[in-house]
């Protein structure tokens, strides 16, 4: 019997929902730091306001490259419902504890593909996870970084104003 | 009819049940569901989706709800086929469709000592 399942796709239905998840999961952070951009940038903070928007534009740029995967592998990628996006917050430093927290999520939803795809055997999708292991390290690195600017520079007086202006300088290097 | 379509395609029974059955003709590359006095054809993305929409009818929550006859419409966008199914006939069709894929599976692991790691 000819394995037909096979012949039309690479990767398993397990792994295809998984990406198909992670697929929402990376809109669903693009909504956000979006949101992000929106709260920094009606408060005052435009630096803020401009580095979530960067932030949200890459999101959708991982959202697309897992989207190709999965049509590039023979299997259906699913557009995804984005709702439930958190719009207001209370104040500046939660902004950035909810980065943070996202990308901590994110973090430990690829470890979780990446494990599923180690029990398959299936070392096509881990070589193609890899850039995005890696990617989350500049991803917590940067939203950890940026809250260490809370204690760093303080936010009393103009504390805030400060550590507005250095959210954007904050860059990451392997060496 | 059914049975001159069986024959003339080879199809091969891939999974029954007491309810059906489900064949794959490897001359065509497609899946024949034999269920609810229906004879229908699929390919390969419209047999995973009928999937998807069985295994996603909460088959307590139409048992419990008194508002509503206990049948179901099962269908999907794209799909030639509609099945109106019991909740009884709603289990089975999920029966069928999990044994298929699970064969579908072994299928794929018999394909892989047998041809394609085999030097
Ligand atoms: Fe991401
Ligand atoms: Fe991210």
């Amino acid at each position: 019997m000819k394995d037909l399942m096979r012949i039309k796709c690479l990767i398993s239905q397990d792994i295809e929902t998984l990406l198909n998840q992670q697929i929402k999961k990376e809109a669903h952070s693009s909504s956000l730091y979006l949101s992000m951009s929106s709260w920094c940038d009606q408060n005052g903070y435009d630096f803020s306001a401009d580095y979530f928007a960067k932030q949200s534009e890459e999101e959708r740029v991982h959202q697309l490259k897992l989207f190709k995967y999965v049509l590039d592998m023979g299997g259906n990628a699913i557009s995804p419902e984005v709702s439930g996006i958190k719009t207001d917050f209370a104040g500046f430093r939660e902004v950035f504890e909810d980065a943070l927290e996202a990308e901590i999520a994110i973090t430990q939803s690829f470890k979780n593909i990446a494990s599923k795809c180690h029990k398959e055997q299936d070392f096509v999708t881990m070589e193609f996870l890899n850039w995005f292991l890696k990617e989350q390290r500049e991803e917590e690195y940067k939203a950890r970084r940026a809250l260490e600017l809370f204690e760093v520079i303080g936010e009393e007086g103009t504390g805030r104003w400060e550590i507005d202006k250095h959210v954007n300088k904050i860059t990451y290097s392997e060496q | 009819m059914e049975k001159a379509c069986i024959d003339i395609n080879e199809l091969i029974n891939v999974f029954s049940n007491t309810q059906g059955s489900i064949y794959q003709s490897d001359k065509l590359n497609c899946f024949y569901i034999d269920f609810g006095g229906k004879f229908a054809r699929y390919n390969c993305l419209s047999l995973q989706k009928l999937k998807k929409v069985v295994e996603n009818i909460d088959v307590e929550a139409l048992l419990l709800n008194t508002t509503k006859a206990d049948f179901e419409l099962v269908t999907f966008n794209g799909c030639e086929h509609i099945y109106l199914l019991s909740a009884l006939e709603i289990v089975a069709l999920k029966e069928l469709l999990q044994g298929t894929f699970t064969m579908f599976k072994l299928n794929y692991m018999v394909n892989d000592c047998l041809n394609r790691l085999v030097y």
